[in-house]
């Protein structure tokens, strides 16, 4: 693939990419810092790639963000940082203290949740391109929605 | 309250379009060109040594069948039972010999072509 094609399938899902890693670090800024390192090691590797785009590039981000898990295992970022809050938006007061509430909560499930929640509702990707992205099988990754769901219930209504 | 599923669909976050975010990665992938072309290059040689390697193995299981079928080793082991009924099996099973022979010859080639990749 050459780097003008890269560039230009880069500039139709970096919006998505980043919020991708934003959803699972809960920090802007260390999501652009995860999506740069999955850009840089996709473009090197872009000569073995086949396929769905996206999908293939979404694979190596999540691939990064647990590189970096394992890394830095540290807690879950503060969720009242200021990377944080950019994240929710500027809705009415009502919808902004639920997506608050959301982020928070997103925080606290474990990450193959998290991953599956944020693919599923706020990508809008199909359970067979999860199960690529995550490398688990379909049945797996609906078990994590499921799952992920429940926690976030109980998480939100404490 | 809303149900979850509602309240994940509504939550979708969004993030300030960053225009410096395209700059620093075009700025990134410069510096990784080089790198880029030496796995490249790499993949490429790697290709050709498999294709060699297959045809090599091929070619020599074809010839070691041609020879075996229209050259046969007379037996002189007959005294010998275990050594017997070993010729004896590899002659009545001759044609597949090819197989067990290629196999070995493309191990062969890509152990020779993988040392040599190394060394350059």
């Amino acid at each position: 693939m050459t780097r003008e094609k890269f560039i230009s399938e880069v500039r139709t899902c970096q919006g998505q990419l980043r919020r991708f890693l934003a959803s699972l670090c809960g920090d802007a800024a260390l999501a652009d810092d995860i999506a740069q390192e999955a850009l840089t090691r996709a473009y090197v590797t872009s000569g073995r790639f086949i396929g769905n785009f996206k999908a293939w590039l979404f694979r190596i981000a999540y691939n990064c963000f647990i590189d970096h898990l394992r890394r830095s295992p540290g807690p879950s970022v503060d969720l009242d940082s200021r990377e944080a809050m950019r994240l929710t938006g500027g809705a009415a007061s009502d919808a902004s203290f639920e997506l608050e509430e959301l982020q928070r909560a997103l925080a606290l499930i474990p990450e193959k949740e998290r991953t599956a929640i944020v693919l599923f509702y706020f990508e809008d990707l199909p359970i067979k391109e999860i199960s690529s992205i995550m490398g688990s099988p379909a049945g797996t990754v609906k078990y994590y929605l499921s799952v992920g769901r429940n926690h976030l219930k109980e998480h939100i209504r404490q | 309250m809303k149900d979850i599923e509602q309240i994940l669909r509504e939550g979708k976050p969004e993030l300030p379009d960053e225009g410096a975010f395209l700059i620093e990665t075009n700025a990134r992938l410069s510096k990784v060109e080089g790198i880029k072309q030496e796995v490249d290059g790499e993949r490429r040689r790697g290709r050709r040594a498999l294709l060699i390697a297959l045809a090599a193995g091929l070619c020599v299981g074809i010839l070691l069948t041609l020879l075996v079928l229209f050259y046969p080793i007379p037996s002189f082991t007959e005294n010998l039972s275990a050594l017997a009924k070993a010729a004896s099996a590899l002659q009545s099973h001759k044609a597949f010999l090819f197989i067990p022979v290629a196999g070995c010859a493309i191990a062969l080639s890509l152990l020779l072509m993988n040392k040599k990749g190394e060394v350059l």
